[in-house]
């Protein structure tokens, strides 16, 4: 039966990643931004579920309701309000100095990457950690409740920012009395 | 002060009711009775009602008489182009908010304007019966009817009802409204009753006047 | 054969089954219930098919599906066929997914050999997490459609359930703090006994905040502005025919039992009811009945309540349910509090200041929230 679980999580696991990969693939290729996002969202989603792979239910969750639910609306409602969105064509993106660009993003996965990755703990030794939602109430509560007041105060005047950018800029009456 | 969210329980209340009654009592059906048609047939036109005077409408007895529909125009009996209130001054026109009442005003032979519509029309597709033409009509002209089988098959005139199927007899209006037309018809006896004793008041002191006038004449004759 | 796949099957299909017939059956009654409320009579003439027995028109959910099956397939010319194509399915999933997160205990799940597949330990925050991706469902439907109207009508469902969706967390979090576990077998089991957290003034607070926010949720009278006939057309599913709509529909009734579902989970006890010792299969019949009561619910405040209007709805939103249920969050933690000391009077203390504070800030907001009402003002006939 253990084999078994361990069989499919391994097929769940390749599926996951493929639709992520492709998801994040076609986000960054399509001329068309309201695909591009869509296909990004099918990004999160994946990511969502290599968490659950990993029995990180609460971090699934969120990223499902942070990052679909709330950043995705977002971006939507922001393209929604620019002009242009449907490309006039469904053409690739080609750019002149894409091979620098392969360089540059196997270099950066090589520096910044690799060493944590080798650094991983195995996979037997993985198993033994079980995430649970207690423990993080308890760390945020207590060894980081200052980094949590202070993006709830980033939070906040990011909210008031918005209400006071939505509400638009008074143009000052002209004074046509005679004085 | 009432209880908060007060009125959504007892509008529960209500539909409760409904709900229950409308297994025990038949009559309750209220939109489901035809049965002023002889055949029980559905009516076919705007026109096929019955339009004489005094016939009982079917379709408005078994609404409440605070139901309304569409406008209609009064006379007092008769003739209804001889006795009709409305003397086609265009305020309902103007006031009214999709604009759905056309006004054309009428002019004898020599083409002064007298006090009639010759032309009214209300585009009853239009009409969304918010009764501001009978706030504001001065002349107690135009009051709301409750008719509402109007269905046509005509697409484009079908709901564009004319003057003559707008006028109704005053008797029509205490038939449907019996409440507001006794009120109505009470207000403008009060303000015929003020303007009588206003004209009597001119002209006793009109008659007062000339008197004095004679009298001064007299005298002034005299000497 | 794969004994993981049998036992997801036998966990997921008779979710499928039973809530697809409930559809059918909840379209029926509230077709029947509303027209009865209407003072008319609501379908009766469709039941078993080739006689002349209607069934009180039992029938018509059939009719109408073999109908829409049937209907032409129309997409606007110039829409996206892609997203037209895949706004109901995406629509559809996630309705039926959180179904599975739903405490409801079949009796043959027990017998298997033991699948960690729906009773999650954060079964509350992924229901909410997936019923927000419904928001990105009407989103595409408006876009897809290539139609001003369905956009704007896409727009304001989308703002209606992002603000709906706050208050709605909110109440739930005074379950999850109370039990302290974001498990739905977990808040069952501690409601056993005829304990439910609806008995108590912040629990019922909670239970009335969570269901006017789930009736906006699910785009329901009195708050169903984006898809009403007489506002536009059909808002963001104006372009949708067929089968198309058929789905739209059947997400919107699969998303509203499922919401009563986390509703009966957390406030109502789950599977609690009388003669649970006995008969243990007796916990489904109980929660079903209890989701079923709510639809009745929500069917009765259909036929009563008049629509909200754009700006009325998101002002009780943020100016009304929001404070409330900050409020009440506060609230429900010091009565916890108050509850440890377990003792009597001081619990009896705590309702009643709870139950008048929460009163009185209901009170206080609707009369901040009161617009005043003004004489109309005529331009022509003064």
């Amino acid at each position: 039966m253990n084999e078994e679980i361990a069989f499919w999580k391994e097929i769940a696991f390749w599926i996951l990643s493929a639709i992520a990969v492709l998801g994040a693939l076609v986000a960054v290729r399509k001329r068309n931004l309201i695909h591009g996002v869509f296909a990004l969202l099918v990004f999160f989603a994946g990511l969502s579920g290599l968490f659950l792979l990993l029995l990180a239910e609460f971090i699934a969750a969120v990223q499902v309701l942070v990052y679909i639910g709330a950043v995705g609306v977002l971006l939507l409602f922001a393209i929604m309000l620019t002009e242009r969105v449907a490309g006039d064509d469904d053409r690739r993106m080609t750019s002149r100095g894409w091979s620098w660009g392969l360089v540059m993003a196997a270099a950066v996965f090589v520096v910044l990457l690799l060493p944590p990755i080798l650094q991983l703990p195995s996979p037997e030794a993985a198993q033994e950690i079980k995430p649970s939602v207690e423990e993080l109430g308890h760390k945020l509560m207590n060894p980081y409740v200052v980094t949590l007041e202070v993006l709830a105060l980033l939070l906040t005047a990011a909210l008031i920012g918005a209400v006071t950018a939505a509400q638009g800029v008074r143009m000052p009456k002209e004074e046509d009395s005679p004085e | 002060m009432s209880i908060l969210g007060g009125g959504i329980f007892k509008g529960m209340k209500v539909t409760l009711w409904n709900f229950v009654l409308s297994y025990f009592r038949r009559d309750r059906l209220t939109t489901n009775d035809y049965s002023w048609r002889p055949d029980g047939d559905l009516p076919q036109g705007i026109g096929d009602y019955p339009k004489e005077e005094g016939e009982q409408l079917s379709d408005t007895t078994t609404v409440t008489n605070y139901s309304r529909n569409f406008p209609m125009l009064l006379h007092d009996g008769g003739e209804p182009m001889d006795t009709v209130r409305c003397v086609a001054c265009q305020i309902c026109e103007r006031e009214c908010p999709p604009q759905c009442i056309y006004i054309e005003k009428d002019y004898d032979e020599n083409g002064k304007y007298i006090k009639r519509p010759a032309v009214f029309d209300i585009d009853v597709s239009v009409c969304m019966s918010c009764q501001i033409c009978v706030e504001v009509c001065p002349f107690d002209a135009i009051v709301m009817n409750s008719q509402f089988e109007l269905s046509t098959p005509d697409r484009f005139g079908g709901l564009l009802v004319r003057r003559d199927d707008l006028l109704k007899s005053n008797d029509y209006y205490h038939q449907i409204h019996p409440e507001e037309a006794a009120a109505r018809d009470q207000k403008m006896a009060v303000e015929k009753a003020a303007k009588e004793a206003k004209k009597k008041a001119a002209a006793e002191k009109a008659k007062a006047a000339a008197e004095k006038k004679a009298a001064e004449a007299a005298m002034g004759d005299a000497e | 054969m794969s004994l993981v796949l049998i036992d997801i099957l036998i966990a997921t299909v008779p979710l499928m089954l039973i809530f697809a017939s409930l559809f059918a059956f909840t379209t029926w009654l509230e077709r029947k219930a509303l027209a009865r409320i209407q003072n008319r009579i609501g379908p009766n003439k469709v039941g078993i098919p080739c006689t002349r027995i209607s069934l009180f028109g039992l029938g018509q959910p059939a009719a109408d599906g073999i109908k829409m099956l049937f209907k032409e397939d129309i997409v606007p010319r110039g829409a996206d066929r892609l997203f037209h194509l895949l706004a109901p399915i995406l629509a559809l999933i996630p309705a039926m997914l959180v179904l599975c997160f739903l405490p409801l205990e079949f009796p043959w799940t027990k017998s298997l050999l033991p699948v960690q597949a729906f009773l999650l330990d954060g079964a509350v925050i992924f229901f909410f997490a997936i019923t927000g991706l419904n928001t990105l469902a009407v989103f595409m439907a408006g876009w897809a459609s290539r139609n001003k109207y369905s956009l704007l009508g896409g727009m304001r469902a989308v703002a209606q359930m992002v603000s709906y969706e706050i208050p709605l967390v909110l109440s739930a979090v005074i379950v999850v703090m109370m039990v302290g576990s974001l498990n739905a077998a977990d808040i069952v089991k501690e409601q056993t006994g005829w304990n439910w957290y609806v008995f108590s003034p912040w629990g019922l607070a909670a239970f009335v905040i969570f269901f006017i926010a789930s009736l906006a949720e699910t785009n329901r009278s009195p708050f169903d502005l984006p898809e009403a006939e007489s506002e536009i057309i059909a808002g963001y599913f104006t372009e949708y025919s067929g089968f198309k709509f058929a789905l739209f529909f059947l997400g919107e009734y699969i998303a509203m039992f499922a919401i009563s579902g986390l509703a009966v989970t957390l406030f109502l006890g789950g599977g609690d009811g009388p003669g649970l010792a006995a008969a243990p299969w007796l916990s489904v019949v109980w929660f079903l009945a209890k989701i079923f009561a709510l639809i009745a619910v929500m069917i009765w405040l259909r036929g009563t309540l008049p629509r909200l209007r754009v700006d009325q709805l998101m002002g009780f939103a943020w100016k009304f349910m929001l404070p409330l249920s900050i409020l009440n969050i506060l609230v429900a933690g010091f009565a916890w509090h108050a509850q440890q000391q377990n003792s009597k009077t001081i619990t009896v203390i705590t309702w009643v200041i709870s139950l008048a504070i929460l009163y009185g800030t209901a009170s206080g907001l609707n009369q901040l929230n009161r617009g005043s009402v003004r004489p109309r003002k005529y331009k022509y006939a003064e």
